[in-house]
């Protein structure tokens, strides 16, 4: 038995994109990442562990704190034939950096009439949970979903994380790349252990666009991306004590949405519960709720409902953010409403 | 013969600090290989790694979130 290799090979979501950057670089020497304390430091997400040792200062490069200036490099790269992997350490941070994100990055393609297209990947760290208070809590997915020409994912395990990591590198638009903390599996940020899972060492792809039903259920279904899975599926054990049948849906991409799996499965359970640690209003949840109403709303046999952060500054102290933030009883509490 | 899986003696400097498990790379009862990645272990917000000291069938002993110091078994391999 020993003489067999192991099948199992679980990595944290960290290790997962890290490994998808190195197997990306090694094949194709356009891709280079950058942010800072992503070279010696391995990133303070731990997702570029070992790169700067393999790669070396030129395709591994530490940058000064100036978002506006080495995001705006990336998108220059990008449309000069390289292949940028940028970090944007905090998505919080986007407030001094976004007109190179949403007004060069998104739009240069579009400007130049398709003659010239920006392959790059921005990641981003997202969420709460840790108490690191309101300038590094944020998750933001609304924001960056909202404004056309920039794709949009964010992954819940580490299996989906390399392999959409390698798709957003191989993907000639910009990709908008969005890890939650607490999925990271840092241990400083708290560890959810669900995002933990068996991936493959060798190369693939996720689908950017394509919403994965990780639960098959009947009575309500519970839509949620990154974090809100991980709530959605405790929500759906819980349930299921109470006879109640849960089915959840990982939305993983947010740009392109797919829509239709969210479609077909309220179909099937008449109702929806939308799990999103972004901010309540003008968000994914509103998003998620009118596709499903506006395309057929006799299939709903109650009103939708929506469990996410109240719209206010995500609190420092404790038991205040703990409050705010969405968890599983939340969840269990909207559908016993319905 | 049972080899146990300790926390390294090398891996940081103080022989007083304490560390927190913070994920098992290899699930309990699974096959490891000598010289495997199977742990991570945090000190002050700095990981180190843990790997296998034999082949075998890992039990874990110690689970993600507490608390251990050097020389402390954190799981047996048979």
């Amino acid at each position: 038995m020993l003489d067999q290799p192991t099948n199992e090979r679980r990595l944290t979501i960290a290790r997962a994109m890290a490994e998808a950057m190195q197997q990306e670089m090694q094949r194709d020497p356009t891709v280079f990442v950058m942010g800072e304390d992503i070279a010696g430091f391995g990133g303070i997400f731990g997702n570029t562990r070992g790169l700067f040792e393999e790669f070396g200062k030129e395709r591994v490069r530490d940058t000064p704190i100036s978002e506006t200036g080495f995001i705006s490099a990336a998108v220059g790269a990008a449309m000069d034939g390289m292949r940028p992997v940028v970090e944007l350490m905090f998505v919080d941070f986007f407030g001094v950096c976004f007109d190179a994100i949403y007004n060069q990055m998104a739009k240069n393609t579009y400007f130049s009439g398709g003659n010239a297209s920006v392959p790059m990947v921005l990641m981003t760290s997202t969420g709460g949970g840790y108490s690191d208070a309101g300038q590094h809590s944020q998750c933001l997915y609304g924001t960056f979903a909202h404004l056309p020409g920039m794709k949009v994912v964010s992954p819940s395990n580490a299996y989906d994380a390399k392999g959409l990591m390698t798709a957003a590198i191989r993907d000639d638009n910009p990709v908008v790349y969005m890890f939650h903390k607490q999925l990271q599996g840092m241990g400083w940020l708290g560890t959810e252990a669900g995002a933990t899972v068996n991936t493959p060492e060798e190369d693939y792809t996720v689908e950017i666009g394509k919403a994965k039903v990780v639960r098959a259920g009947t009575d309500v279904t519970l839509v949620g991306l990154a974090m809100g899975v991980h709530n959605a599926l405790k929500a759906a054990d819980k349930l299921a004590e109470d006879g109640v049948s849960a089915e959840v849906v990982d939305l993983v991409s947010l740009v392109p949405l797919d829509r239709e799996t969210v479609i077909n499965s309220v179909a099937k359970t008449g109702r929806l519960i939308v799990v999103d640690e972004d901010y309540h209003s003008f968000g994914v949840s509103g998003e998620i709720i009118a596709s499903v109403t506006e395309h057929d709303i006799s299939k709903l046999k109650a009103s939708p409902a929506r469990v996410t952060f109240p719209d206010v500054p995500i609190p420092y102290a404790r038991h205040m953010e703990q409050f705010c933030l969405p968890n599983p009883d939340k969840i269990v509490d909207a559908y016993r409403k319905m | 013969m049972v080899v146990d899986v300790k926390v390294p003696q090398d891996l940081w400097q103080d022989d007083g600090m304490e560390a927190v498990i913070t994920n098992w790379l290899a699930s309990d009862g699974a096959s490891v290989r000598t010289g495997a990645l199977i742990a991570e272990i945090m000190v002050e917000k700095s990981q180190f790694e843990v790997t296998a000291p034999a082949d075998g069938i890992l039990t874990i002993a110690k689970q993600i979130d507490d608390i251990v110091r050097k020389g402390d078994v954190i799981g047996q391999i048979t």
